[in-house]
């Protein structure tokens, strides 16, 4: 890819030989992000990243994202939980190895003395199901990533409000997005190059 | 904790009705920035002298008790003081006693969280890694107390040609699973509740080493709104499973004693018994760790607020006020049932030889609490720490109580017995709390102890306001 974005002023992180990833930029308030989005949304950006340091309530609102499916898969993880429990427990006691003691029954009329293991069982794969599911759906495990490039943002995300714009994005232009976010008051803008790999 | 009332005040339209205000979540108005380097400097500051201090003193005694267990393990259960008729004795005491003391940990984080009780935020990280060095301290009993620890997979359904199977209508095999899936659960909770935090300690590494480990547990995380929308999405359902798995977790390990038949433990109102006194031994803990770390670190005074504390010193005296209850109630109930063996057994235990623990218990665990009803009690704070250490002290001896004078005073007079605890049994107890406080010092140490975004997204002024367009609900809380 030919490097014709170097030729602007904007500061660069990275390296410039790779090719672009995204433009970056920072807010000083919450607002100043929110009113952004917005804008960004009106001008029909639709691949960007707001990175906070912690969550800014009405943001996923503005940029308009669904809701987690998060509860939906710990549900699915808890159904599967109580049909594993009392499959672990009932066809052992009462098909294959039916362990009486003191003649009590082991079948369905026992039913009350098998919901403890199904609670816990229940509670704990649910459990696994949401950090699993946060981490895989928030695309991690992911140690490298573009961002990091930026030192900026890198060296302490929890100074500001950041945005970054990839440059994958249908209606990405530099010039007309730094006016754009100058104008809407944001510091630092930022052309993120993607880091120079270290195998040459 | 008093919420302002809003509607009545819409309801009845007088004007000049006085609308209580929020003590602040942080003191002196300190804004986000310092809340990162508050929280950072502890773990990012040289380690101080005291540090290696405590750590070497809690070291060993963590190794004294590693050392006793291999020695139990080596020659047999009989080195401790277990026997005909108290089987189960400090093994089943100290289970009991740190399995509960988690339990006000949990509580904390998840059960006030989904009340939106914010003022629990800057305590929840610590007392949810109190949780967890617990539960490690309580699974150390289970395991070995059942002598050939070789053998300890019998305890799990693991399909094998010997024939051993467990008994799943056994309380005793409910423990292995409610234990497993609440040191899972609730460390699950306390990781995923870290990730932003220690990406926070990655981003501000100065070395490469610290940068690689810290990269390495954050994950990658970035913090972007994606990220955040199914981290607070995890946080709810988390925090409402572990609220669930507490009282599950304490009904189990009371249907332990509540199950069998023996006087003075068959009773339905052990669950409850189990559940308050667990919040009400954890609430004493968690004042006990946080005092002293409150003294050393001077910038943690805005975070660790007086009104904070003062709250939980108020859930302290609502605990205590019940275990009070449990007792008397217990008592009636012995009297109540006319039948001599459960008469016989509180009889037993208030004027038998081993009288002296139970009436320790009671003079500890009716009277220390109440002395919270005091504000100048509760905001005096070295005699908070002084009173959360005896409230503990009278806890354990509550579980000693439960069950030896129980085992050693059943049916039979002729199998009436006594027990006596071995150099064994105090160093391997001893041990226990030496691991925990090894833990807890690592986990001071080593990870941020409050949660930085948790506290940051409650300050004053770091939420879009109302009127921005996006405001919705939530906002209003924050405030």
């Amino acid at each position: 890819m030919s490097n014709h974005f170097q030729g602007h002023h904007l500061p660069i992180a990275g390296s410039k030989e790779e090719p672009l990833y995204a433009l970056g930029a920072r807010f000083e308030t919450p607002e100043a992000l929110v009113h952004a989005v917005d804008r960004l949304r009106d001008e029909g950006v639709s691949l960007y990243e707001c990175l906070t340091p912690y969550p800014i309530h009405g943001l996923a609102e503005a940029m308009k994202l669904p809701k987690s499916i998060l509860s939906l898969l710990v549900l699915g993880g808890g159904v599967s939980a109580v049909l594993i429990a009392l499959s672990m427990q009932l066809i052992p006691s009462c098909i294959i190895y039916p362990l009486v003691v003191d003649g009590k029954p082991l079948n369905l009329l026992a039913l009350p003395q098998y919901v403890p293991i199904v609670v816990a069982l229940t509670l704990m794969i649910g459990a696994i199901t949401a950090v699993t599911g946060m981490i895989l759906l928030g695309g991690m495990p992911r140690w490298n990533n573009p961002m990091f490039a930026w030192d900026l943002f890198a060296k302490d995300a929890s100074r500001g409000f950041f945005i970054a714009i990839e440059a994958r994005d249908r209606k990405f232009s530099t010039s007309a997005l730094t006016e754009l976010l100058h104008e809407l008051g944001a510091g630092d803008i930022t052309a993120i190059h993607q880091e120079a790999s270290e195998e040459k | 904790m008093s919420t302002p009332s809003i509607i009545t005040a819409a309801e009845t339209e007088t004007p000049d009705l006085h609308v209580l205000e929020r003590p602040p979540q942080v003191l002196n108005n300190r804004g986000p920035l310092w809340v990162t380097d508050a929280v950072c400097s502890i773990v990012e500051g040289k380690t101080p002298l005291w540090w290696y201090a405590a750590i070497a003193f809690t070291g060993t005694f963590a190794a004294i008790g590693g050392a006793c267990i291999l020695y139990m393990i080596c020659t047999g259960v009989g080195v401790w003081g277990s026997n005909s008729p108290c089987f189960w004795a400090w093994d089943i005491t100290n289970f009991i006693f740190w399995v509960s003391m988690a339990h006000a940990g949990s509580l904390i984080s998840a059960l006030l969280f989904l009340t939106r009780q914010k003022w629990s935020l800057s305590i929840s990280r610590a007392a949810e890694a109190m949780t967890v060095f617990a539960i490690v301290c309580a699974g150390v009993y289970p395991a070995i107390h059942i002598g050939r620890v070789w053998f300890v997979w019998f305890l799990f359904p693991v399909p094998n040609s010997y024939g051993m199977w467990p008994n799943f209508l056994s309380p005793l095999l409910w423990d292995v699973f409610a234990v497993t899936s609440y040191l899972t659960v609730s460390s699950l909770f306390w990781f995923a509740g870290m990730i932003p935090d220690l990406a926070v300690l990655r981003d501000r590494a100065t070395t490469k080493v610290r940068k690689f480990a810290y990269g390495i547990v954050s994950l990658g995380w970035l913090g972007t709104a994606r990220q955040w929308r199914h981290y607070e999405m995890m946080y709810v359902l988390l925090a409402g499973l572990t609220s669930v798995l507490v009282v599950t977790v304490t009904t189990i390990v009371a249907s332990d004693c509540a199950t069998s038949v023996i006087p003075g433990w068959h009773a339905t109102i052990f669950p409850f018994y189990f559940m308050v006194g667990a919040v009400y031994s954890g609430s004493a803990a968690i004042l006990t760790l946080l005092l002293p770390l409150r003294l050393i670190y001077p910038q943690l005074r805005d975070l660790i607020t007086p009104s904070q504390l003062d709250k939980v010193c108020k859930l302290l005296l609502m605990m205590g006020s019940c275990v009070a209850y449990v007792y008397v109630f217990e008592l009636f109930n012995a009297w109540y049932s006319a039948n001599p063996f459960e008469r016989g057994a509180f009889w037993e235990r208030f004027t038998g030889s081993c009288s002296w623990y139970a009436i320790t218990c009671l003079s500890i665990n009716l009277t220390v609490p109440q002395l919270f009803w005091f504000k100048a009690v509760r905001r005096c704070l070295p005699l908070v720490f002084i009173l959360a250490i005896l409230c503990n002290v009278g806890m354990w001896f509550e579980r000693f109580m439960i069950v030896t004078s129980t085992l050693t005073h059943d049916f039979l007079p002729s199998s009436w017995g006594n027990f006596h605890p071995t150099i064994v049994d105090i160093l391997t107890a001893t041990g226990t709390l030496g691991i925990f406080f090894t833990l807890f010092l690592l986990f001071i140490r080593f990870v941020p102890i409050m949660s930085m975004n948790e506290l940051k997204a409650v300050l004053p002024g770091t939420q879009p306001h109302a009127g921005a367009g996006h405001s919705n609900n939530s906002t209003e809380e924050t405030h």
